[in-house]
């Protein structure tokens, strides 16, 4: 029972993990560029969630399509200051100017809310279910299904409409995407945007159980880069899977030992897993651009 | 002819000059005890950014690690001095050693990786220490640190704060700085450069990747572990915050803000945004934003930094050209250059390279022709080394080769050039060449004085300081056989030379390429061109499908049955 009780609890977690690795990697895959402040956006939708929270005193699920929006928002910033003026130069330099968005979204965040813990309201409720035996946090429970719906619906806008279809010619090649006269600067805006909301969502859910500071960013990159270069750098489906292994990995350690050596282990396993299989555990996705 | 600090002698040279000399006054006479304090601090980050510059700016590897070699070298030398009362002469060693092997044992593995995964591995190194950092109390005093750190006790004798202390970090830096830029304006730093730019092209000129990376990432360790060390006892406590994030971002700030790969910008930016929070008192904590800020502003608006602006406001005088220098003697040639045996190569179940064997005589051009996909590119790459062969063997000079990297093959005297043209844009002409003779010259001085030898070989000497982004296509291939040549090559491999002359050019390298031969060079020639093939080619191989199907002189070609069919074929009747 405890087990299952874990593998619970671990899918959750994941399903929200998902979320911030799936809005790396859309980024990723339409500018080739590494989004590095997507820690740090997922941060500042767990501050929004929470500081929205007085004002509207209403259950997280009726937030969530607010701070979502807001964060689009914010998505559309970012793009315009710190990707679009750097398109042409190496990649390293998109690398260093999200670290900076990262920098003054984290410093930011201080200044607006403190650097105290902060937590979101629930999605629903915070009771908890009982199923076959086996007690489920509402919360948990809500998560996983949002997370499924929000990851499925872009899967669906993404495979369905002539928009998606538009974001996936870009993400695989824009020049060839410009030729065919696809607007590309709209089509990366948009991603960006999309990428922020999916951050937005993933902040609120985490910050209801785990709290949320200012400096919670750092740990959440790492992982978010740790489930797309397990998944397969680029692989949309390989960042899920990632995910929920990090996260079931995360919680099962915790248990048995302490969340610092379950951390530990998580980066000694990703420095062992790059030194073996540079090209992550399912192979590249993504093309190399020079 | 050296450049200035990283090239703007002599005005921005005498500007940096000036910026040392006010920084001395203002130490000296301006300062008070605090203002003293924040200058040993921005002495200390500045010396942790000369190391990041070595790594980063002149190597290219955007190493997340650099704050966690400062952390390390803190807590060696807060441990060593509070707990067991060493001496600041013994401590700072140990600051050195530690963060030094650990680069070491980390760097072979993590420097192989692609850029985002080596930023994410160094990360990751960072966030592994500072969790132990914070959990193993016994050790490091856990999330409260170990207070009790005294300051630099050197022989005994405290350096007493203000002044002192001061002069003593800034030494230090000054010794660093002079180090890391004698270094970078060396023979070392320009290797590195060009692994920066293009690490494969690096390995065929015969410089060792693996090896200039991991020296650079050492040295970077050794500069962050000095720096680390100065902190913990101008701090005199030594807690977490010395591994955390923060310092990583203060480092990398002041690298970008001051100018990447400049040793004067780590300084400049160091000075500057340590200065900063005191300049905007209302931040109080805030400052990291400011920094943030800084950083974006940077990156965007003035990629080179404040010392790239300078320089700019600020040119160098063009140098004068050096005057050529004799290139040593050349081994006498082998009889046979390059054997080829039995090679093999499958990309994805395909055969690209389906058992090729050939031999290059002494004075020897041999032809290598065949179809789009043929497998003539593959061959190449599989000869100089970029690609590993399934199976077969090559002999360079009589000698085994299959098992060696592209640098060790280009040392046995393998040269070629690049199909797509490979030259870095932002090099003169001088400076493209001159890199061919990096790994066999003394000095920088010696391989650009080689390099002019062999553009006036090639008649090109009067583009010399050109630089190599704006070249014409005849001129660039010109530019790319002189570094090929420069490398005094046993057999030199080129891929389609003369795509893009013009006739007279053509004709013109065809009687470069004869003489070459002439001196016992052996050279093999990929080229679709037959008017310009055949009658310089001493022999002939033809490819099909990564399969030889022809294999004799060039007379022949026209006339075999098979070739026709599947090559000349094409263009003729179809």
């Amino acid at each position: 029972m405890t087990l299952l009780q874990l593998l619970v609890n671990g899918v959750a977690l994941g399903a929200a993990y998902a979320l911030v690795a799936l809005g790396f990697v859309l980024v990723l895959n339409a500018t080739a560029a590494v989004n590095f402040a997507q820690g740090d956006l997922v941060m500042a939708g767990g501050l929004l969630a929470a500081a929205l929270a007085p004002h509207l005193p209403v259950p997280g699920i009726l937030l969530l399509p607010a701070v979502m929006a807001v964060m689009a928002g914010l998505g559309l910033a970012v793009c315009a200051a710190a990707y679009l003026p750097l398109r042409h130069r190496p990649p390293v330099s998109v690398f260093i100017s999200t670290i900076a968005v990262g920098i003054i979204l984290q410093n930011g965040a201080t200044l607006l809310s403190g650097p105290e813990p902060k937590s979101a309201p629930p999605l629903f409720g915070g009771g908890t279910l009982e199923i076959g035996g086996l007690v489920v946090a509402e919360q948990s429970a809500a998560i996983v299904v949002v997370a499924a719906l929000l990851i499925g619906a872009q899967q669906w806008v993404f495979a369905r409409t002539q928009f998606g279809r538009r974001l996936r010619a870009t993400a695989q090649d824009p020049e060839m995407a410009r030729a065919c006269g696809i607007p590309v600067t709209a089509m990366v805006l948009a991603t960006f945007a999309i990428g922020t909301a999916c951050a937005g969502a993933a902040g609120l859910l985490l910050a209801n159980q785990f709290f949320v500071t200012p400096t919670s960013g750092g740990d959440l990159i790492l992982k978010a880069y740790i489930a797309v270069t397990l998944g397969g750098w680029g692989s949309v489906p390989g960042a899920v899977a990632g995910a929920l292994v990090i996260a079931l990995f995360e919680v099962v350690v915790s248990a048995v030992l302490s969340y610092p050596v379950a951390l530990a282990a998580l980066y000694a396993t990703l420095l062992a897993v790059l030194v073996v299989r540079p090209q992550g555990l399912f192979g590249e996705a993504a093309r190399r651009r020079a | 002819m050296r450049r200035g600090l990283g090239g703007g002698l002599p005005w921005a040279g005498l500007l940096y000059a000036a910026g040392a000399a006010a920084l001395c006054l203002y130490a000296l006479f301006g300062a008070t005890p605090y203002g003293l304090r924040v200058l040993t601090v921005a002495g200390v980050y500045a010396l942790a950014a000369i190391g990041f510059q070595i790594v980063f700016g002149l190597a290219g590897a955007l190493s997340l690690a650099q704050g966690a070699f400062f952390g390390l070298g803190a807590y060696a030398s807060g441990i060593l001095s509070s707990q067991f009362g060493w001496d600041f002469a013994a401590t700072l060693p140990a600051a050195l050693a530690v963060p030094l092997l650990v680069a070491l044992v980390v760097g072979l593995p993590v420097l192989r990786l692609e850029s985002h995964y080596f930023a994410l591995a160094t990360l990751g190194i960072a966030q592994i220490l500072l969790l132990a950092a914070v959990n193993l109390p016994a050790l490091t005093g856990g999330a409260n640190g170990l207070a009790g750190v005294p300051g630099v006790v050197l022989f005994g004798r405290t350096v007493p704060r203000g002044l002192p202390l001061a002069a003593l970090v800034w030494g230090i830096v000054a010794v660093g700085g002079l180090l890391a830029w004698r270094l970078s304006v060396g023979r070392w730093g320009r290797a590195l450069t060009l692994v920066r730019d293009d690490p494969m092209v690096a390995a065929t000129l015969g410089l060792d990747v693996g090896r200039l990376r991991l020296g650079a990432f050492a040295l970077s360790a050794l500069f962050g572990g000095a720096a680390g060390a100065l902190a913990v006892h101008t701090q005199r406590v030594v807690s977490p915050e010395v591994l955390e994030f923060p310092v990583m971002v203060t480092i990398l700030t002041v690298a970008v803000v001051g100018g990447r790969g400049r040793v004067a910008g780590a300084v400049l930016g160091a000075v500057l945004l340590l200065h900063l929070p005191e300049w905007l008192r209302g931040l109080e904590r805030g400052y990291l934003l400011v920094y943030g800020a800084a950083l974006l502003l940077t990156i965007v608006l003035a990629p080179h930094g404040l010392t790239g602006l300078v320089e700019r406001l600020l040119p160098a005088r063009a140098r004068p050209l050096p005057a050529p220098r004799p290139l040593p003697e050349p081994a006498a040639p082998h009889t046979e250059p390059l054997r080829v045996e039995g090679l093999r190569k499958a990309f994805g179940g395909v055969w690209a390279v389906d058992g090729v064997s050939l031999a290059v005589p002494r004075g020897a051009i041999l032809g290598l022709i065949g179809p789009n996909g043929s497998g003539k590119t593959t061959l190449i790459n599989l000869v100089s080394g970029l690609e590993r062969a399934d199976a077969g063997r090559v002999l360079v000079a009589g000698r085994y080769a299959t098992a060696l990297r592209a640098d060790a093959r280009a040392r046995l005297g393998v040269a070629r050039s690049f199909q797509a043209g490979a030259l870095p844009a932002a090099a003169t002409v001088l400076e493209a060449v001159a890199a061919a003779r990096l790994e066999r010259s003394r000095g920088v001085a010696e391989a650009e004085g080689q390099g002019m030898a062999v553009l006036h070989r090639l008649g090109i000497a009067d583009h010399a300081a050109t630089l190599c982004g704006g070249l014409p296509a005849g001129l660039r291939r010109r530019v790319e056989l002189a570094r090929a040549l420069a490398r005094q090559p046993a057999v030199l491999l080129l891929d389609e030379p003369a795509a893009g002359l013009t006739d007279a050019e053509k004709r013109e390298l065809a009687a470069h390429l004869r003489a070459l031969a002439g001196e016992g060079l052996g050279i093999l020639l990929v080229e679709h061109d037959m008017g310009f093939l055949l009658p310089l080619a001493t022999r002939v191989v033809v490819l099909d499908q990564g399969r030889t199907l022809y294999d004799g002189p060039p007379q022949g070609v026209r006339q075999d049955r098979r070739v026709v069919a599947a090559y000349l074929g094409e263009g003729g009747g179809a």
